[in-house]
């Protein structure tokens, strides 16, 4: 137990940590809402579509959902390319994150649709309501509040997966405070003061969103 | 794509499957042993959480804090963490236990919510009864809760454990020998990419796969009749 702590020469780096930060928050939302509109697609295959098509959609998820999301990147990273397709390591992040989030979200969305029932819609009708405002008022209200919580929940998750792009030479926060760490030797401050960031930011992620789905769906999320 | 046929009987010789099946049994111990102690830490964790009273106040916030630490930290960097910490005040630790002891901190955080959610879904009156029984703490627990909460416990956990196979993977990066690091390994000896890492992901689906229908199987046979006993009562 002779190891003298230093947090003074990693507070010195912060700047650059938030910059990191900055670019785990964005492929962390460029990803969810990708994966939120292919998991709609997915989910509106899976319950709406015709035999091909729903077991298409049906062997993605299951394929996505049950391999590691750091492999399907290291295939596009190292696959790719030979193929001819060569892309940026943040662009194969992006897209791999893309792909396994929407097989998860597709499943979320899922059970979002099959749980507005017909009964419903007929009352829906007898009040005299038009498609729209079916739609306006019965299907996505009942919708928005059934899956909000699990997508937000889930935005969380995706938002500490993103570390893995580390992996891949990306400098979010994880592989930013890798590379200080390289420099100055100060590994366990540097990780414990990146664990703290993370913390922080999931924590204002949660919050926000748990507010946001009270004021908006009137959902009772909660937060711890 | 040539070049994956190419060698694909390179790639298929006898030693480099023989790697490849050892690295998945790397994979699934680190998954059963890491989410075995996991649970059993867990345990211990809702245990001090559900302490009652003002006595039980700091063991309640002790628990809080460490399950909503660990959840917002992202697995690697518990791995990273772990790993620096090891090394820094232990000589010589393997890094088999270094990674068994990243995921066994991680399996804690997320089983013990489950475990709790679990406890929660009993009864309330349950708990009263037995504390008018004159029943202890620990007797309520493991005589009243435990045996109607684990249909509830049960299906949860096994998806938790379905998606840790998966999580594990991310440990190849401090250097444990288990599925993801033989595929670097082997992408590396010049192998194609495609061909690599398409098997890889193969396999880790060969393991997940059966396990995530045997989840979906527990939670049709163990959650089914609480839902159905109703309109079972009505035909």
């Amino acid at each position: 137990m002779n190891y003298t702590f230093q947090f003074g020469v990693v507070f010195a780096r912060l700047p650059e940590l938030w910059q990191g930060a900055l670019l785990s928050l964005e492929i962390g939302v460029l990803s969810f809402w990708g994966g939120a509109l292919l998991g709609l697609l997915l989910a509106a295959f899976k319950v709406y579509g015709s035999g091909v098509v729903r077991w298409l959609a049906n062997s993605f998820i299951v394929f996505f959902t049950n391999t590691p999301a750091v492999i399907q990147i290291y295939f596009l990273y190292y696959g790719l390319p030979e193929i001819g397709v060569l892309w940026s390591n943040v662009t194969c992040v992006i897209v791999g994150l893309t792909l396994n989030t929407g097989a998860y979200l597709a499943e979320i969305m899922r059970a979002g649709f099959i749980s507005v029932h017909r009964t419903e819609l007929e009352a829906a009708e007898t009040l005299g309501f038009a498609r729209w405002q079916q739609i306006r008022h019965v299907i996505l209200p009942h919708i928005a509040k059934v899956i909000y919580p699990a997508l937000a929940n889930y935005f969380v998750v995706l938002m500490l997966g993103t570390s893995m792009a580390s992996i891949f030479g990306v400098n979010e926060l994880t592989g930013q405070a890798y590379n200080i760490a390289s420099d100055n030797y100060r590994h366990i401050e540097m990780f414990t003061v990146v664990a703290g960031i993370y913390i922080l930011l999931t924590f204002i992620a949660s919050l926000s969103l748990a507010f946001f789905g009270r004021w908006a769906f009137r959902v009772r999320a909660r937060i711890f | 794509m040539d070049r994956v046929i190419e060698q694909l009987p390179r790639f298929l010789s006898p030693l480099n499957l023989w790697f490849l099946a050892e690295a998945m049994g790397m994979t699934l111990a680190l998954t059963f042993f890491g989410c075995g102690l996991g649970f059993l830490l867990a345990f211990i964790v809702v245990y001090m959480r559900l302490s009652p009273g003002w006595w039980g106040l700091p063991w309640r916030v002790l628990a809080i804090l460490f399950v909503e630490t660990f959840r917002r930290i992202p697995f690697l960097v518990i791995t990273y963490l772990v790993l620096f910490f090891i090394a820094a005040f232990v000589k010589g630790a393997s890094l088999v236990l270094v990674a068994l002891t990243a995921i066994s901190i991680y399996s804690t955080a997320y089983a013990s919510e489950i475990i709790r959610g679990g406890f929660e879904s009993v009864p309330r009156q349950q708990i009263e009864a037995a504390t008018a029984m004159n029943f202890s703490r620990w007797q309520t627990l493991i005589k009243v809760i435990v045996p109607q909460s684990w249909p509830v416990i049960l299906p949860p956990a096994v998806v938790f454990m379905v998606a840790f196979v998966k999580d594990t993977s991310l440990v190849s990066q401090i250097g444990v020998f288990e599925l993801t690091f033989r595929g670097k390994e082997l992408n590396n000896q010049g192998f194609s990419g495609l061909l690599v890492f398409g098997t890889v992901a193969l396999l880790y689906f060969v393991m997940s796969y059966p396990l995530s229908r045997f989840g979906a199987w527990l939670e049709h046979r163990l959650a089914a009749p609480r839902h159905q006993k109703p309109e079972r009562e009505l035909r």
